[in-house]
């Protein structure tokens, strides 16, 4: 049901984006009744190319033949997740279409797109344990100031093959070159060596959290001359907070354009009133704690008094 | 079915805990003891971090401690002086231990300190239980009879200051041991998330001298009470109290706890005593074997708690 209606909002998405007036206005209305999934056809470029990133190179090695350079256009197929007691991960669908598309058809591989969403950066400390006296012990550590809570690659090929490493690095695509530097301080403390043993297990303690994950092999499918799409699977411990979804269009191992779209991960329901509970007010929290306890266990011990008579 | 827990940030199913709640309650029915030392290991070997294992194991205690608390009181069975000030003594090292607890997660060194902790004590009484229960197995079976409690003789605990008459336990003592041996009681609380029975009643029987039908409703009393304070304190300091899973664990707790009793009522005490120190003697060990075996990953993520 919900691929289905899916795939009615990225062709209406499409056939807006493409600039063709008419087939907008006709597949509005239909996009409306066929999802509860709403695809707002996005036209501001606000949102397109956040600060971090340089404008994209505008003069590609080999120029399109009419002489109009493709860009891509991506969006979310839910704006917002809600973490609910009952959470137990969430699937997004990342899809767009590339205008211009100069592709003949899909399995031209003509275009590369990589889909790459990351959470919220966080400070994070990475600790080491080493045998002190026969017990192992956390002896040494290192913080992490700005490190994405998740980080999920979704892409139409492994993302090695599809851009040099100098290009990969400058738009933090792959684990590897995801940014994340050490507090000030622990530079002077460790030596370069060190901390790129940190960092590692950093990244591979992620990954065994299921928090940093690359999608299978087809991350990113083609179907048709201009449209992709990207199923990215976030497991039920992502943590919360706003994750935003960057889409990049590659054509020989150059990124040609991108876009960025947005994803609210927020608590809701219970578990939002429950976990406001405890942060903003403690204190109640604790006393209704302490009395939840003590009912709970006057009651338990009374049912089973009267269970015995 | 799985439930999303709100202060562990983490899904976990309802089926598995239940039943984990339920396990423990029965151990404790079936033995006489709380079960906070099974409880906060068990939850930390699931993946529960520890300062939440612990923080929730003080609640838990509060549910499966209340009722029995009531009914001691109602038997005459709790010196309230001394119960009171055993308590002001648990309040003080509560409070302590909440802190410590605060600072040792900072530091990264929270995990390793509770592993030490649960070493130390389990090895120690799970030890002493040992012998004292193979001691007295052999003695039922040659038919001596165990020796009773000694009474009217004096020791260094009787010539402390600050001397109160505790008329329940028709004791005339200083004030200070039982302060102290609640504080201790207290500190090991906030830490290791247990109710710390298991410290309590040997050191106010050989210790205090307390007559011994009043020192479980006693140290019940003060259980109750303490764990209720510590439940407060770890919320408002630490935030580590998670609601959700207290109530799991509290549910599968009651209904175990009932069988476990029953179960209880066919073994003889000695053998109980046996058979409780082996439990306590493997959780010690495998906790143990965690701290000295070459782990298989050496390196640990964390959030950064408090300033960089």
């Amino acid at each position: 049901m919900r691929a289905m209606s899916a795939r009615w909002c990225w062709v209406c998405a499409a056939a807006g984006l493409s600039g063709l007036l008419m087939a907008g206005l006709v597949s509005g209305p239909a996009c409306a009744q066929g999802a509860q999934i709403e695809i707002p056809i996005k036209k501001s470029s606000a949102l397109r190319m956040g600060p971090r990133q340089p404008p994209v190179a505008r003069t590609p090695a080999a120029p399109p033949a009419e002489g109009t350079q493709e860009t891509i256009e991506a969006d979310v197929s839910t704006r917002s997740v809600e973490v609910t007691t009952d959470f137990t991960g969430h699937e997004i669908l990342v899809f767009g279409a590339i205008d211009n598309s100069q592709q003949p058809a899909d399995e031209n591989a003509y275009y590369d797109v990589v889909v790459v969403v990351e959470g919220t950066p966080l400070p994070v400390v990475v600790r080491r344990k080493s045998d002190v006296a026969g017990v192992w012990v956390n002896t040494s550590s290192v913080v992490f100031a700005s490190v994405p809570s998740y980080y999920a690659i979704a892409s139409t090929r492994p993302v090695e093959e599809v851009a040099g490493p100098k290009v990969l690095e400058r738009h933090a695509i792959g684990f590897a070159h995801i940014k994340m530097t050490p507090a000030p301080g622990y530079q002077l403390r460790y030596n370069d060596y060190e901390l790129a043993a940190f960092k590692a297990a950093l990244i591979r303690l992620k990954q065994q959290e299921q928090l940093y994950v690359v999608q299978a092999k087809d991350g990113v499918t083609f179907t048709g001359r201009s449209l992709f799409r990207s199923t990215i699977s976030l497991p039920a411990n992502v943590p919360v907070g706003p994750l935003v979804a960057r889409t990049f269009l590659f054509r020989d191992g150059e990124v040609v354009s991108a876009d960025i779209s947005r994803v609210t991960l927020e608590r809701t329901g219970v578990e939002r009133v429950l976990h406001n509970f405890a942060f903003r007010y403690p204190f109640t929290y604790g006393m209704f704690a302490v009395i939840l306890a003590v009912l709970s266990g006057l009651l338990a011990s009374a049912y089973f008094r009267r269970e015995a008579r | 079915m799985n439930i999303y827990l709100p202060i562990a940030e983490m899904s976990v199913n309802v089926a598995v805990f239940l039943s984990m709640g339920c396990a423990v309650g029965f151990l404790s029915g079936l033995f006489g003891v709380g079960g906070g030392f099974l409880l906060t290991p068990l939850l930390i070997f699931m993946g529960v971090p520890s300062a939440v294992a612990v923080g929730t194991g003080s609640m838990q205690i509060v549910a499966s401690s209340v009722s029995g608390a009531i009914a001691q009181y109602r038997r005459n069975n709790v010196d309230v002086k001394m119960g009171v000030v055993l308590v002001a003594g648990g309040v003080v090292g509560s409070a302590i231990g909440v802190g410590l607890v605060r600072i040792l997660r900072e530091i990264g060194q929270f995990d390793l300190f509770v592993s030490l902790s649960y070493v130390t004590f389990l090895g120690a009484v799970g030890g002493l239980m040992l012998i004292e229960s193979i001691g007295s197995i052999r003695k039922a079976r040659s038919g001596t009879a165990s020796s009773a409690r000694k009474t009217g003789q004096h020791s260094w605990v009787h010539g402390l200051p600050f001397k109160m008459r505790f008329h329940r336990s028709k004791l005339y003592i200083s004030a200070v041991p039982p302060a102290l041996i609640g504080a201790f009681v207290g500190f090991m609380a906030a830490l290791m998330g247990v109710g710390g029975g298991f410290v309590m009643v040997p050191a106010m029987i050989y210790l205090l001298r307390v007559p011994t039908s009043v020192v479980i409703g006693t140290s019940l009393f003060q259980i109750v009470f303490v764990m209720a304070v510590t439940t407060l304190l770890q919320a408002i300091q630490n935030k580590t109290v998670d609601v959700v899973l207290a109530v799991l664990l509290i549910i599968g707790g009651v209904v175990g706890a009932q069988f476990g009793v029953v179960a209880g009522a066919r073994l003889k005490g000695e053998q109980l005593r046996f058979l409780l120190a082996g439990l306590v003697l493997l959780v010690c060990l495998r906790i143990g074997w965690d701290l000295v075996a070459r782990p298989s990953e050496i390196y640990s993520i964390g959030p950064v708690l408090g300033g960089l």
